[in-house]
């Protein structure tokens, strides 16, 4: 059933979250980095801006992650416990998408068991709507949270969408279908970006775009690796050992496929052996790869690869430029 | 998680970012800063691993003292006893000027100036220094001269107002990525850009102009861009005339500068050059960008005079999009220069050859202050092979590895009666030590560093320091103490608060006003909100002063023995002796062991293939490195990075050093080359 939140129930509700969660709520850091943070009763809760600057799927893939601790015996020791699941307020219909992206690929059977744990008991809350940033409107999600709070101007409809959701909800007022149809209606209308990356990705999957290109965009790549590790669906990882005196650590942490080392074999030979080749794979994999294996872009058009990319060649840049150079006419 | 904002360890571009931490008080990430005017929510690939050595379990947690040939642990109150009664003891016996205090651009403002403080006041020596004089001394020394200020003259946002851009020895998007990056999207938007570089850099390949110009004729170069520049009328006449002085002696000086004359030294075409000084003149703003291209020669301070007459000659100084702007390497190299960890002045650039200026410390210390000012860090290395001095104290930096010619500052280190290292990790030049101390890195103490576009920030402590190690600003506190001086400074802010009060360009920097964006300097008091711009009206010096400079090679170039030029230079993944990024995963894996670029025209003239191990030779040692055939190099060139310890370049380089800022030649010395 259709719920309605004002500002005060928002708060009910996140108090009511925190015994049972570890809590993260979108606030300011202090050079105004919007920043999923733990939640205190004291927290400045930011209800519209921009998308938060760190990928939300770090809590569930962080950038250094302990896999095993070894003893001095060579017995594994029990990592450290999740205490409570988390909960995540405030994401927006890329992120969520993000998050599904990510859950597919590390919950595949085998399951990925340090992703799982932190993963499985995780509540996830949408936040779209008015929003965005000055409150501009955010699309709506594809329903794959377990609450969704849909901003308008002074209240927000909540709509459960997982059982614990629906639980969740139940204390709250009743909100009106029309005002949802409305912005549903809405929503269909503002999709530019998605369209972008489509014709993009139909230039890339008929071989279109020629090797200059990449060559030309390659050259302006100052090889930061920003773009991968802003990523939410960038799934790579390299493992990391580390011997102190009492344990032996293995970590994993984000790697970038910007990188040489990053294919390079033990013999020194390189199958992505220039940044063109790299540069290519990177866009690639995203808009012709991942369609071909999963049926959809690895793409959520969330824009942070964009923002972090010093020399504009994020992912939105350069299907830009693709579609303009290479789409006049070829669809 | 929790986050704190931080300044980026690395270079001087001045990023920040949060140090992601959990509970536990583990690093588990970084984010860029988004809204930081100098970060905008992007690093560069050193930026995005800088949390990766802080937890490395090669980290030092212990004091230790060398004991029979060994370092064992000991704890603090004995290591700072033994530390403070050595110094005091050869100073009292063979003098103060027989010890040498070297500190670090790695360390925060506060800690230089109390270190500077304790060589003077407590040790009562001007001997200290730091390794601004392996890169920028030249600078200082010569825009000193000429403009009154040594430091950058513009701000980074400058990049996105100026018509053109000319680098000169400067792999900025190698070596200062977020703002090679500002000159990659200057140049998207339509900026010019005149590269001056032998390798084949990435900024070249966006380059209007592309000067390969021989190694150290840098000079030849500039002259002969000015010479044509005034011989086509294209000189700033008013901004000359009203604004400089000693024109016609620079006239003079280029005289025998005639495109073709330049073209015989550099190797260029009369018409590159003829071509360069016409676009650069002709830009309403241009902007200079220079780094160790241009320094780090045995002419290196007149390199940089004649990178000054151009600005000046051209009127692009003092207004937005403009000025001379030599790139800081290091994350605090120009807050070290600033604090006075130099030999000849005290903080803010005063005198310690100006006896007010040293009474005013003197009363501030409450002690008298040696007259003469001390030895360069150079200098000192030479002294101490000689046996001429007996007791060093270095502070977070690896000469073993950084300084030219290695063998003699092996042999320097060797001669000294008493070596201490603080630092925090078991460096080459710490192995050599009789004391090291652990120190706290950036990540675990508080402090401020200042950028190169003299930007004061804060860094703050995110994480506790590994075992016993502590803040290097506690670490000089305790021997100033026993030096008898003040050290029961609370905290950094309050160093800060006694440093403002002694310099005028830092008199308005406090730590409640450093909470944003930090301030630029000069900033005089606490309303002045500090200075994106110098020389705007006047030049600090009063006009702008032309010092005429002419050429004179290098001191030690190619001849039938050694053949090829060695150039020397780091790489995008490593900094500086590889102590931190060596340890860094992603980076260490990037490139992990020494190699040599060789042009393939070289490589089939002496038979070398690539990824062989070959033998490096210089007059003054051999390394093993690796072949890397690439094009980057011209014939006749090779380049070597400085990060490898196990073969160190700087076992070839040479230690020829500028007469003025004592800088070594490490951009260019004779080699040959041959299979291992
Ligand atoms: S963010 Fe941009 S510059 Fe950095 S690695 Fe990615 S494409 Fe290259
Ligand atoms: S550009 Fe310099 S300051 Fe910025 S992240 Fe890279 S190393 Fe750090």
């Amino acid at each position: 059933m259709l719920k309605q939140l004002d500002r005060a129930d928002i708060d009910h509700l996140l108090d009511s979250l925190h015994t049972a969660y570890r809590l993260q709520i979108p606030q300011q850091l202090p050079d105004g980095t919007r920043h999923l943070s733990p939640y205190t009763p004291t927290s400045v809760l930011s209800l519209s801006g921009e998308i938060v600057h760190r990928k939300p799927t770090s809590f569930f893939f962080p950038q250094v992650q302990k896999l095993v601790s070894i003893d001095p015996t060579g017995h594994a020791r029990d990592l450290q416990k999740v205490e409570k699941p988390l909960a995540l307020f405030g994401l927006n219909r890329a992120d969520l998408m993000g998050i599904q992206f990510l859950d597919r690929f590390f919950l595949a059977a085998p399951a990925d068991d340090i992703y799982l744990s932190l993963r499985q008991d995780a509540l996830l809350i949408g936040l779209t709507g008015f929003s965005g940033p000055d409150k501009s409107f955010l699309p709506l999600s594809t329903g794959n949270c377990d609450i969704e709070l849909v901003a308008l101007a002074g209240h927000w409809l909540a709509l459960g969408h997982s059982t614990i959701g629906k639980k969740l909800l139940d204390p709250y007022a009743r909100g009106l279908n029309s005002e949802l149809e409305e912005l549903r209606q809405r929503d269909e209308n503002s999709s530019g970006d998605l369209e972008l990356l489509q014709q993009a990705s139909h230039l890339l999957m008929n071989d279109l775009v020629p090797d200059s290109f990449w060559a030309e965009i390659a050259g302006r790549c100052i090889l930061c690796s920003g773009c991968n590790m802003v990523c939410p669906t960038c799934s790579c990882f390299c493992v990391q050992d580390r011997c102190f005196e009492e344990t032996t650590e293995r970590s994993r942490v984000w790697d970038s496929c910007q990188f040489d080392a990053f294919m390079r074999e033990a013999s020194g030979h390189n199958p992505l052996g220039t940044e063109a080749l790299r540069t290519r794979r990177r866009i690639h994999h995203k808009l012709a790869a991942d369609i071909e294996r999963w049926g959809e872009p690895g793409c959520v058009a969330c824009g942070r690869c964009d923002r972090s990319c010093p020399t504009g060649i994020g992912m939105m840049a350069v299907a830009g430029e693709i579609v303009k150079r290479y789409g006049a006419g070829r669809r | 998680m929790n986050t704190t904002l931080t300044t980026c360890p690395y270079c001087g571009t001045g990023c920040n970012f949060y140090l992601l931490h959990d509970d536990i008080g583990q690093l588990t990430g970084l984010e860029p800063a988004a809204n930081h005017p100098v970060t905008r929510g992007q690093l560069c690939v050193k930026g995005w691993n800088a949390h990766a050595f802080v937890g490395h379990p090669d980290r030092l947690q212990t004091p230790l003292i060398r004991k029979n040939g060994q370092l064992q642990p000991t704890d603090w109150q004995t290591a700072l006893d033994l530390l403070h009664d050595k110094l005091r003891t050869i100073a009292t016996r063979q003098g103060p000027d027989s010890l040498m205090f070297l500190s670090s651009a790695k360390v925060s403002n506060e800690e230089n100036y109390l270190l500077m403080k304790l060589a003077r006041a407590g040790y009562g020596t001007n001997n200290i220094d730091h390794c601004a004089r392996l890169c920028h001394s030249s600078t200082v020394t010569g825009l000193v001269e000429t403009l009154g200020s040594g430091a950058m003259t513009n701000s980074l946002s400058c990049f996105a107002e100026t018509d053109l851009i000319f680098v000169i020895g400067s792999n900025t998007t190698e070596q200062h990525p977020l703002i090679g990056s500002r000159i990659l999207q200057a140049v998207q938007q339509g900026a010019q850009l005149i590269v001056a570089d032998s390798r084949r850099i990435r900024l070249s390949q966006h380059a209007d102009l592309h000067l390969r110009h021989q190694n150290g004729s840098d000079i030849a170069l500039l002259n002969g861009m000015m010479r044509h520049i005034s011989q086509e009328g294209l000189e700033d006449r008013t901004f000359i005339t009203q604004r400089t002085e000693n024109f016609s002696a620079l006239q003079q000086a280029l005289e025998p500068f005639t495109p073709e004359y330049v073209a015989t030294i550099t190797g260029l075409s009369s018409q590159q050059i003829m071509d360069a000084a016409r676009l650069f003149a002709e830009a309403d703003r241009a902007m200079i960008v220079y780094a160790m291209g241009i320094t780090q020669h045995s002419h290196g301070v007149d390199n940089v005079r004649a990178v000054s007459n151009l600005a000046l000659l051209t009127g692009n100084l003092g207004r937005p999009g403009t000025g001379i702007n030599p790139l800081r390497g290091q994350n605090n190299v120009q807050g070290a220069c600033d604090m006075g960890a130099l030999p000849d002045v005290y903080t803010g650039y005063q005198r310690v050859a100006d006896p007010q200026i040293r009474e005013k410390f003197s009363a501030a210390w409450g002690v008298p202050l040696p007259e003469t000012p001390g030895q360069m860090s150079t200098h000192a290395i030479e002294a101490a092979a000689a046996g001429k001095l007996c007791g060093m104290l270095v502070l977070g930096e690896n000469p073993v590895v950084s300084d030219a010619n290695q063998t003699l500052v092996y042999q320097a280190f060797e001669k000294l009666d008493f070596l201490a290292v603080i630092d925090i990790f078991m460096t080459e030049t710490a192995q050599l030590a009789d004391l090291v101390l652990p120190a706290a890195c950036y990540a675990e103490r508080d402090g401020t560093f200042t950028s190169t576009e003299r930007r004061v920030q804060r860094g703050r402590k995110a994480v506790e320091p590994p075992g016993q190690a502590r803040a290097d600003w506690q670490i000089i506190a305790e021997l100033l103490r026993r030096c008898g001086l003040k050290g029961d400074y609370t905290d950094p802010a309050e160093i800060m608060n006694e440093i403002a009060s002694l310099t005028p360009s830092y008199g308005g920097i406090e730590y409640s006003r450093l909470e944003g964006e930090g301030l630029q300097w000069p900033c005089s008091d606490n309303t002045d909100p500090g200075t994106p711009i110098l020389h705007t009206r006047t030049c600090t010096r009063g006009k702008g002063h032309f010092s005429p400079v002419t050429y004179r090679p290098p001191q030690e170039m190619p001849d039938l023995e050694f053949p090829l030029l060695l150039n020397t230079g780091r790489t995008a993944f490593h900094w500086h002796t590889g102590s931190m990024t060596r340890r860094s995963h992603l980076l260490d894996r990037e490139e992990r062991q020494a190699f040599v670029e060789i042009n393939p025209t070289d490589a089939e003239k002496y038979q070398l293939a690539e990824r062989q191990q070959l033998k490096v030779t210089s007059r003054r040692g051999s390394v093993s490195v690796r072949a890397r055939l690439t094009e980057r190099v011209p014939p006749g060139q090779v380049f070597i990075p400085f990060h490898f310890a196990e073969s160190a370049a700087n076992v070839l380089t040479n230690n020829a050093l500028d007469p003025e800022s004592g800088i070594p030649e490490f951009k260019v010395c004779a080699v040959r080359i041959e299979a291992c």
